[in-house]
Parts: C-alpha cells; structure tokens; sequence
C-alpha cells in the first residue's frame, strides 16, 4: 500500500541484548538484602489441612521465617474472587502453597521445607468437569456463593459450577427442526502447559515506607499493582510493579499467578526483597495449566449444505480456582462456530472447579479447544451429506453481511476466508496424494479458523511519545515484550505514522509501573492492533503540539501548516519552516523567549464499542476478527504408529503485515506448539490429582526434528480499526492444527479421533484395532 | 576445608569451592554473576544453560564444578567483543532466530561449540545439536537459518584472515 516502514523486515531492538545474554530476566536479578523463598506443595489434590507444624523448619540454619496461610483472610481475582494466596485451612490442587520457608539462600529454604510436617484429612478428588458436576459430589469450594465477581458471571453455590454461560441466536435449539442432517459428537482438548522456557518468578518487597515493590515475570503489571493494593489497603500508586524481559508467555504469564502467594510471604518480613523463582516442575504443578475442555457439538443443515444450527456445550474442567479460567470457557463457547454462519445457534459453557492447578490462558484462548469439535464435524457432515468438504464450507464461511452467533455482522474489512481457504487447499490439495506403500499411510487434512480477542471494559493500551531536540523521539508503552516482537511494531508504526525513520525512535525495554503508561494487560493478539492505534494517535498529538508552537513562531494558523517528519512549513510557502527539532522544547526565540508547550503526548486505545454481552449471551464482545485457513500433509508409520507431519501451510487475512520476518516466525512457532498439542503435549493426572509428567522430558514439547516444513502466507484486507490496515495474528495460528490433523488422520486411514494428542501408542491401538474390524 | 577448584572462566582465572551438588550453572550464575547462562528446567533437558567447557558445549545445570577443575570455561558474556558481535551472534540476531530470547545463549554457545571447532559441519551435524535444545517460541526454522548464516559468515572470515 505504498508504506515506507510498514511491511518491512526491520530487526528487533532487543536483540542484540538477547544474544548477548546480557538481556535481564526476573531469575537475573538481584536486590542487595534479598531472601529467598521455597514453596512447600500438599500430598494430597483435596484435602482438609489440620495441622502445620513449623518448629523443626524454624530451626534450621538460615532460616528466617515460616509462613502458612492460617491466618490469610482474604481472598483475590479480577473475575470472580476465588484465589488466596496460599491454603488456609484445605488445599485444592496438588501444586497448592501450603507453607514457606523465607531463608538468605535458596539451598537453605529447601533445606528447611522438608522439616515442616502437614496433617491432612483427605476429601475426593476430582479431575474432569463432569465429575465434579455430578449430584453427589463434595463442594471444592463451599462458600462460592460469598465470593465478588463480576456482574456477567453466574455461578452456582452449592455446586462445583463456578460460571454458566449461555448464547442463544435465532431460535436456539428448536432450529433443529429446519435441519434435514445432522451430526453430533463430543471431543476432547486436555489440560496441557505453555511450557515456556522461562519458568515464572516473582520479587516482592514490602518497604518500610509502607510501599510495595515487585518484580515478576507478568504480562500485566497494573493488574498485579491494583490487586496488591486492593488486597494489602494502600494505595495503587504506593504499589511498583517491574517486568523486566520475559522468556516467553503464551498465555499463562497472564493475569495474576504467583504474585499475590510471594506478596504473601513476603509480607511476613517487611523490609526485606523477597525472591521466588519456580523449578520447572512448579511452573507445571504450581502456576496456569491450559485447556481441560470438552465440547459436545450438534451441527444441523440442509441437504444442499447449507448450515442451519448449532448446539455446543463447554464442559471446562477449569481447576481449583476459576478466576483466571472462567472467560476461556465463555470465549470457548461462543466462538464453538469457528468461520461460520449459524441462523440458529443455542450454546453453553460451564465453567467447573476441578482439582487439578488452575487453567488460565494459552495462546487461542478456547477457540483451538472448541474449533476442534467444529472442524472435524465440518468433515463429519461433508462425508454425511456426501458433500465436497471444501464447497460445504465455503457455502457457509462467515463474511461481509453475515452474523455471527454473538450477532455482530461481518463486513468486508474482517478479512477473506473464502480466499485463504482456496488458496491453502490448492497448495495442499492441488497435488496428487502419494499412494499407501509399505511404510506408511499419507493423509491430508484441513481446517478453517477464526479468532476474536476475549476482552474486558478497561481493556486499553497506551502510550507515551517525547521529541528531542534532534528530532528522535522516545516512546513508552505499558506492552509486555514476551518474544512476540511488538517493540519492533511499535518503532515501525511510530516511524510510519511519524514519518521519520525507525532509527531515530528508541523504544521502552522495562516496565514499570511507575513510567509505563497503562496498559490492562497484553493479551487477545491485540498489541499491533490497539496498540499501533495509539501509537497513531497520540503521533497525533505531537504533530498538533509541533504545530501549535509553530504556529506562534511563524505568525500563522495551525491549519495553514504541515508536517513532514523533518518540518513545520507553511502549506502556500514552503521555505517558511521551522525543524522540529528546534520546535521539541518549545520554540526558543532570539531574544530567549520560549514559546510553546514541550512536544511529547500520551494516548490510548481501546476496541470500538466492545460490551459486556446481553441475557442472550449476545453483543459486541469480539470487534475484531481474524480469518484464515491451514492444512496439513502428513504421513502415519504403519509399525510404530508414528505421525510425520512433513508439510503444514497456512493463510491468514492479516489486514496489512507490518513486518515479514516476525510475522512469519510468529507462524512458525504458533504451528509447532499446536502440532505439539496435537501429538505430544498432555499434562497426565491420576486419579488422585498427581501431575504424572510435570517435566520437559516428559511432557515432550517438540524440538527441531519435530517441526515440519512450513508454507505461510497472508492476505491483506486492510482492516479499519488497526494501524495501517493491521490486525491481530499471534494467537490465531496455533489454532488449525489440531483440527487438521485428526482430519488428515481420517483421510489416511479412515480413523476418527475425538480427542488429542495422538501418540504413536494410540495411533498404533488404532490401527491395529482397525486391522481386526477387517479380519 | 572444602577443597578449591580452579578453573579459568572467560579468560580470567578462577576459584571457588567445592560443595556436593555444586554445578556449574551455580557457580557462573550465582558466584560470579553471569546471568546470560539460562535455567529452564530441572533435569538437563532443555539447553539453556549450555556454555563452553574445554572447546566443547555442555549443559551448565548437570556438570559438577569438580569436573571444571583446570578447565577453560566460556560463557555467552565472552563471546562478543566490545559492540563487535561473534557471527554466531549476529547471524542468531538476523535471522529471527530470537523471539523472547530465553534459550538464545544456550543456541549461540551451542553452536560455538560445534562450529569452532568443526566450520565446514554439515546441516544435519547442525540439526543434531540443535535438536538438544528446546525453543517454544520460533518453530526452528530461524534457528536453523541462522546457524547456517552463521556459517557462511565464519568461513569468509576464515578466508579473510
Ligand atoms: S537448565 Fe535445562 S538443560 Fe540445563
Ligand atoms: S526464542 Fe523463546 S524459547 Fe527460543
């Protein structure tokens, strides 16, 4: 589109102090006078906790304090208050806190932890939502009815359902009637991790001018500052949250995790920096866990394809605690249509405590878990319709005029999936599929995705901009950089909208809640598009201010004046101008008189009209969309039942790509992760709540040799709320893989999954068990 | 008395004292302060903490310091001189190779370890050691890029010399 930085491959601003290694993550810091603390975790995923006892630990070199949660009295969260910090009188999970041990080294706090002894009363345990839910079970959580939560939500005291949601468009369930087939199943997305590689941390240090100050490896410093302030009585502004570079999110660095259980402990030695950094098996057992839903779908239409209703039911096994669970099943429930148009459309989600960790966000955000039930179900009813699968769902993707199940009508701008959808199958599709040999089988498989930011009311993002006297301009955003790259986003949108070259704009690398300016969190792959709007307007505002003070300099109206990056000039005589550089602190006249307000600016950005959705479970709750399409070649080894993933290709209608090598490298690992997921990744429970594999030489997350060739491309239908046309992308390619390679699975071998991942041992069961229906 | 290790580490001659469980990770982390040498996990699975012992890589977080005793150590901090980048680390930052930048040091010394010694290393040999290191964020492909790149670049400035 005739951009100038947009749309190029620019390097990121942090890389160099990443290859470094001089780049400061939360384990790299230290505070003079830190202690540190270790966590001790319950034997038991339910059970009442009758006696602590800490002498022994106390006693114990370098120990310096014992902290339990008996005497917590209160609780935390954003959504529904159901957090504590740490088990006051039952644990719920197995990664629980139930005790510290606050020590001046780490070697000595572990030391210690084993010295302190728990008496427990164990209470049933439950691991998946539909046994929690049942008649007879015991409550997890007996005073659900007494906790704060938001006005949306719906719990239900005096059972294990901590939220109910229900949507229901055109005539809900009864538009059944008009359907001539129909298909139905359930399937299953189970719990798994982010895994990033940086486990999470946290510094907390109650000061003795009754501040607080904290570090931690979050992606949403002002929520850790005002729950803190809130659950401690001072005033946010007493509260200091730093986020220093972080080693990856995907999700479960996301609203609060292990900042309120450090703040805890380390409130109990006021005075001194408390440092927590979890072992790789906490940050499985003991922060977010991901995913735990179920999705029972009922898909009707008409003999000619055409789409008629849909019913789904989220079953969301959501853990101990809902809070940061509770808007995955909502965003899972409503969005359970993926691309397409329902006339009818009843769905539930049921948000259900279980004893597992909490589940909070990962990458997709409940559209991967729920759009695996609808795209295998797209190809369940192209076979039942014996229909082509890619006309039944061209037929009914989702495009300009059509509603969506929240009612929001599409237009042109939400992008083209007719176009990504084409385009991917005829370069997975469009060649001749290799035939069966002794080896293998080779399978093909494609799905269609969609994806809208789950969002909040205050969900904004900002920004700051400063001109210096040079001309080169600093910026600050409340934004976490977890590796997604939105520095670079944020310098190439500046320069465009600007109009000067990224160079001369130097971008933020800490947070702090101090200097950033607010952001609610960075999450929904919303930066570029929120974000990248503020950065325009409040470029906006520095222009104005820019020609405001040029104005007086030169005699004239602001009106009469333009900007090109370089200078103020005068439309009708262009040699009258003045450099803005000279402009930044005010214009200084020759006689020392300064003129003119300093030229720096803020702004924010929020979505358009997002709302809170109505008694219909409807309303604008989405705004934005992103469509597209992927697919998958794949190949199954007859002896092992191994899955070879050798191709995936995927197209995204991205509005405008501000930057093609991040893009594509955002792709790239989105796609691993999934197919991780989709083969490898499950976080394994017993039956009595232990974590069976909380290691990364278990829980196999792919390496090299599991990442397929990639074909990425993007369509750019210039959106009208990004920057320049862009819209969001990070989350969305982690979405298809799942879907598409069950669905391949089927072409190879006329198997049908409903639940991933596929191991070489269930794929091998299978195929045996495939071999016996033949004999 | 616990007995001293010596040892060199980046260049500069070093001691510190043996304790059991003492690994190498500790000792450049938490004595001396070098942080670019990474923890993320516990059992020697993942890759960031590898550095360079004796020429040859090595996971950091399962090597006894007794066994860096008279050892020469090198870390990521060692690698660039001044703002002049090693073309690991350069080729690593070019090629989009660095998402959040966490399992980086572990890639680059990685690399070092196999391309100082062995330039003309074929891409599987480069595969082969990149397949001990766990990255979530970039799906490989630019790992892999830049290795090569970097590649090219150590053997023009083999030629140059
Ligand atoms: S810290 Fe993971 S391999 Fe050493
Ligand atoms: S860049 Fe994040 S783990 Fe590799």
């Amino acid at each position: 589109m005739g951009y100038k930085y947009i749309g190029k491959s620019y390097i990121r601003p942090d890389a160099i102090g990443k290859v470094t290694g001089k780049a400061i993550f939360l384990d790299d810091i230290r505070i003079p006078g830190m202690l540190h603390a270790t966590i001790l975790r319950p034997e038991y995923a339910h059970a009442k906790i009758l006696k602590i006892e800490t002498g022994e630990a106390e006693a114990c070199p370098g120990v310096v304090k014992v902290v339990t949660g008996a005497s917590c009295h209160y609780h935390y969260g954003d959504n529904i208050r159901d957090l504590v910090p740490m088990a006051v009188d039952k644990v719920r999970y197995i990664g629980e806190p139930v005790a510290a041990v606050i020590a001046d080294t780490p070697k000595h706090a572990k030391a210690a932890l084993e010295k302190i002894h728990v008496t427990y009363q164990p209470l049933p345990v439950y691991i998946d939502a539909r046994q929690a839910m049942s008649q007879d079970a015991v409550l997890i959580h007996e005073n659900l009815g007494d906790y704060w939560h938001l006005p949306t939500l719906d719990p239900v005291p005096g059972t294990n359902i901590a939220n109910r949601y229900h949507l229901k468009k055109g005539r809900g369930g009864e538009g059944f009637g008009e359907a001539d087939v129909i298909v139905e199943g359930e399937f299953d997305y189970p719990f798994g991790s982010c895994a990033a590689l940086e486990p999470h941390g946290a510094i907390v240090w109650f000061k003795e001018d009754k501040t607080i100050e904290v570090w931690s490896s979050s992606i949403c410093p002002f929520i850790i500052r005002d729950d803190l302030a809130l659950s401690y009585g001072v005033p946010a502004a007493d509260v200091r949250v730093h986020i220093p570079d972080i080693g990856g999110c995907f999700g479960y660095k996301s609203d609060i995790t292990v900042e309120q259980t450090i703040a805890w402990i380390a409130s109990f030695v006021p005075g001194s920096p408390v440092k927590w950094v979890a072992t790789r098996q906490e940050d499985f057992t003991s922060t977010l866990i991901a995913h735990g839903i179920r999705t029972h779908m009922k898909i009707g239409a008409k003999k000619d394809g055409r789409l008629v209703a849909i019913q789904s039911t989220i079953y969301h096994s959501t853990g101990a605690y809902a809070d940061t669970g509770v808007n995955i099943s909502i965003a899972a429930t409503h969005n359970s249509t993926g691309p397409y148009e329902f006339p009818h459309c009843e769905m539930t989600g049921y948000t259900v405590y279980t004893n597992t960790p909490a589940v909070g966000a990962y990458r997709g955000y409940g559209h991967q878990e729920a759009q695996l039930a609808t795209e295998r179900m797209m190809d369940m009813l192209a076979r039942k319709l014996g229909m082509d699968k890619f006309e039944l769902r061209a037929m009914n993707y989702l495009g300009e005029g059509k509603i969506n199940a929240l009612g929001e009508r599409m237009y042109k701008y939400n992008g083209d999936i007719q176009t990504c959808a084409r385009e991917v199958q005829a370069d997975v599709f469009g060649k001749e599929l290799p035939k069966e040999d002794e080896q293998f089988f080779y399978g093909r498989g494609f799905a269609a995705v969609m994806k809208s930011p789950k969002g909040a009311p205050f969900s904004t993002k900002s920004c700051f901009m400063k001109m210096n006297t040079d001309g080169s301009v600093n910026i600050n955003m409340g934004g976490a950089e977890v590796g997604q790259g939105l520095r670079t986003i944020i310098r190439q949108v500046a320069a465009e909208a600007l109009m000067i070259p990224p160079e001369k704009i130097r971008v933020y690398n800490e947070l702090d809640t101090q200097f950033s300016p607010y952001e609610w969190q960075t999450i929904g792959s919303m930066f570029t598009m929120q974000g990248g709007r503020a950065i325009i307007r409040t470029a906006d505002k520095l222009i104005k201010v820019l020609k405001e003070t040029a104005a007086q300099a030169l005699k004239t109206d602001v009106d009469y004046l333009e900007y090109d990056g370089q200078f103020i000039y005068l439309r009708s005589d262009p040699a009258m101008r003045i450099a803005v550089g000279d402009l930044a602190r005010g214009y200084i006249t020759g006689d020392g008189i300064t003129i003119g307000d300093y030229a720096q600016a803020a702004a924010d950005a929020r979505l358009p009209r997002y709302a809170n959705p109505d008694k219909n479970g409807q309303g604008s709750t989405g705004v934005t969309y992103t469509f597209g399409a992927q697919a998958v070649e794949l190949r199954i080894e007859k002896k092992s039942g191994k899955i070879f993933v050798d191709r995936f290709s995927s197209m995204f209608d991205v509005g405008q790509v501000v930057n093609p090598l991040q893009i594509r490298g955002s792709v790239l690992g989105g796609v691993t992760m999934a197919i991780g997921a989709a083969l490898h990744e499950e976080l394994l429970f017993d039956d009595e709540g232990h974590i069976l594999n909380p290691q990364l030489f278990k829980y196999h997350i792919p390496t090299i040799k599991d990442a397929p060739e990639q074909k990425i491309e993007f369509l750019e239908t210039p959106d009208m709320i990004g920057p320049f046309g862009a819209r969001g992308i990070g989350e969305h390619s982690v979405i298809g893989a799942a879907p598409a390679i069950l669905n391949a699975i089927h072409d190879a071998t006329g198997i049908d999954f409903y639940a991933i991942p596929i191991t070489p041992e269930k794929m091998k069961q299978a195929l045996e068990g495939m071999k016996e229906v033949a004999a | 008395m616990s007995e001293m290790i010596q040892f060199t580490l980046n260049g500069a001659e070093r001691s510190v004292a043996a304790e059991p469980d003492l690994m190498l990770i500790d000792v450049i982390r938490d004595v001396f302060n070098l942080t670019g040498t990474k923890h993320g996990c516990d059992n020697a699975t993942c890759g960031t903490c590898t550095v360079v012992v004796n020429g040859k890589a090595v996971k950091s977080c399962n090597f006894p310091i007794e066994k860096a005793a008279n050892a020469e150590v090198m870390t990521i901090e060692y690698l660039a001189k001044g703002t002049v980048l090693h073309p690991i680390q350069k080729a690593i930052a070019e090629s989009g190779a660095v998402q959040c930048g966490f399992c980086t040091p572990g890639i680059v010394m990685e690399l070092y370890g196999l391309l100082e010694n062995k330039a003309d290393a074929s891409e599987a040999e480069i595969t082969n050691v990149l397949s001990k290191h766990l990255c979530r964020c970039t799906g490989y492909e630019p790992i892999r890029n830049g290795a090569l790149m970097a590649q090219k670049l150590m053997q023009a400035r083999a030629a140059a010399k």
